[in-house]
């Protein structure tokens, strides 16, 4: 397993008016072995360009980021990325979805499909290993998805804003899956959204970002609260009801609005 | 919609005729039945402007019993050299042969110049230059090339089939989906899988498209070479028509190119279905 960290990051774009346009800066901030992390921030604050460095995808224009103490260059198998459109191969089927990234890692068929059996029980998609995304409902795609990030078993997991594309009760199904799947396997998880409810009812710690230019604003530290009231084994609706859960809820929430303006 | 009712199971036990008539084994698509339909009233229309009415007289345009007559001549006795099966077999040889040679060069052309910005540099101004230039203009170049034998007729097949398969192909490539690019390299996918995997399956419904197109650029130009000069082919016989002033013959070869452009398209379809199984 491995951590992540962004050392005094700053990342900016080139525009056509010659003043470089600037998502990220002097961000620090560092994701400790198996802990989840959720970063929220308004539109603009560079959450996902941050989670695009730690994937390789995107390149510091200044600082560093590690992952298990090697600098990120480019993409690779230790930090699989879940994304809100999904990104499954359409030509695929749920079973050769899956075994993508297995297949890339050249493990052997036997072994492929052990794993994909696996991740299918897991998630409760046992009988749909032969369709293609289209046949399935978003929510069902998004699970595929995750589950080809998981079979690859990464150090880190890297999710962006991946409920934000489902209707609010497939997004609650897939939020108390997730911690299911997540306290069982533990990973090292980025995961960005900008729910608020999403982010603590999901993380160990809240990052909240400021915008223009991005940069952090404070991180919340939830894992005690939730420890020591046993949120994981309850259902989602009761905790979301827990005067803990309210609290720290308007807490981010705080934090957010008064960067919030009119024209969002 | 017709206004007959739809036959339920129940009816089935009262009216047995009518389940009988309705029977999946006996009914025809609606499909079917329209194209059918359109196919009769085409032929009532020319029968009625021709024969009936003699709005088009016979030196313009041949009436059906002409136009049949010609069929047989050309069916059993030959025409121009053959008959019509070893004329159509001709020119559908050379348009297969032409296309086949004009989409392997040019799908992975095209796959190169979407997949590499540099190869995309060096070939785009020679390509923005050459592609304007009708296809047919390059009959003239070929027949002094190569003769009026069938290099020239599958050089010129080249060139007009080749540019819609490297456009297509190309912009099929610059068209696919950069997060499932993406979502491919971040779950350890190198280049060739990469390619294999994701980036021409995604250009695949593009490629396509290219390829209906190149098929029916190989015919145009076929038709149009054999025209200036050619042994034997649809193109031939059209030639030697319009030479006899037998416009029931220009028709039989007319509708030959026809009949044969829509069975090849049809190939075409029948391949793309095969290959792209996804898109349901």
């Amino acid at each position: 397993m491995k951590d992540i960290r962004f050392d005094n990051v700053t990342k900016s774009f080139p525009t056509r008016s010659g003043t470089p346009f600037v998502a990220i800066r002097d961000v620090s901030l560092a994701v400790a072995e198996r802990e989840f992390v959720a970063v929220v921030g308004p539109s603009g604050s560079g959450k996902t360009t941050l989670m695009r460095m730690a994937a390789g995808l995107d390149h510091p224009s200044e600082g560093s980021v590690r992952v298990g103490g090697r600098e990120v260059t480019a993409p690779g198998p230790d930090r699989a990325v879940v994304f809100q459109q999904f990104a499954l191969f359409p030509w695929k089927t749920v079973r050769e979805n899956i075994a993508f990234g297995l297949r890339c890692k050249g493990v052997p068929r036997a072994r492929q499909d052990e794993i994909v059996a696996h991740y299918l029980k897991l998630m409760s998609m046992e009988g749909t290993e032969d369709r293609f995304p289209h046949q399935l409902s978003g929510g069902m795609q998004q699970r595929v998805a995750i589950a080809r990030s998981y079979a690859i078993e990464p150090d880190v997991l890297l999710m962006d804003e991946p409920f934000g594309a489902l209707d609010a009760q497939t997004r609650t199904v897939m939020q108390e899956e997730l911690v299911r799947l997540t306290r069982k396997e533990p990973r090292t998880v980025l995961f960005i959204t900008h729910a608020v409810d999403e982010a603590v009812y999901l993380a160990d710690r809240v990052v909240v970002l400021a915008r223009d230019p991005g940069r952090l604003r404070e991180i919340i530290d939830i894992r005690p609260t939730r420890e020591a009231e046993d949120w994981d084994s309850r259902p989602i609706d009761q905790v979301m009801d827990l005067a803990s859960f309210t609290h720290l809820r308007t807490q981010v929430w705080r934090l957010l609005r008064d960067q919030i303006r009119p024209d969002d | 919609m017709h206004g007959l009712p739809q036959a339920e199971p129940t009816n089935a036990t009262i009216r047995p005729g009518a389940a009988a008539r309705r029977s999946p084994g006996w009914r025809i698509s609606r499909r079917v039945r329209i194209g059918l339909a359109s196919l009769i009233g085409t032929f009532a229309l020319w029968w009625l402007l021709t024969d009936i009415t003699g709005v088009i007289g016979p030196h313009r345009f041949p009436a059906p019993a002409e136009f049949w007559a010609a069929f047989v001549q050309i069916a059993i006795d030959g025409y121009a050299g053959g008959t019509l099966i070893t004329q159509a077999w001709y020119s559908t040889r050379l348009v297969i042969m032409g296309f086949l040679v004009a989409i392997a060069t040019g799908v992975p052309l095209g796959l190169l110049m979407g997949v590499s910005h540099r190869a995309e540099a060096l070939l785009n101004p020679a390509f923005l230059l050459v592609r304007p230039i009708p296809p047919l203009a390059w009959i003239p170049l070929a027949i002094v090339w190569l003769g009026l034998g069938d290099a020239a007729k599958i050089l010129v097949i080249w060139f007009a089939a080749f540019v819609p398969s490297v456009i297509n192909t190309w912009t099929g490539v610059r068209g696919v989906d950069r997060t499932l690019i993406a979502a491919a390299r971040v779950h350890g996918a190198g280049e060739l899988r990469l390619l294999w995997e994701v980036i021409i399956p995604g250009s695949l419904p593009m490629m396509f498209t290219g390829l209906r197109l190149s098929l029916q650029a190989s015919w145009t130009t076929l038709v149009a070479a054999e025209l200036v000069g050619a042994f034997f082919g649809l193109g031939r016989v059209l030639d030697a028509a319009y030479r006899d002033i037998n416009p029931p013959m220009i028709a039989v070869a007319m509708l030959a190119v026809g009949v044969l452009g829509a069975l090849t398209t049809r190939l075409v379809a029948v391949a793309e279905r095969r290959l792209i199984p996804w898109r349901s």
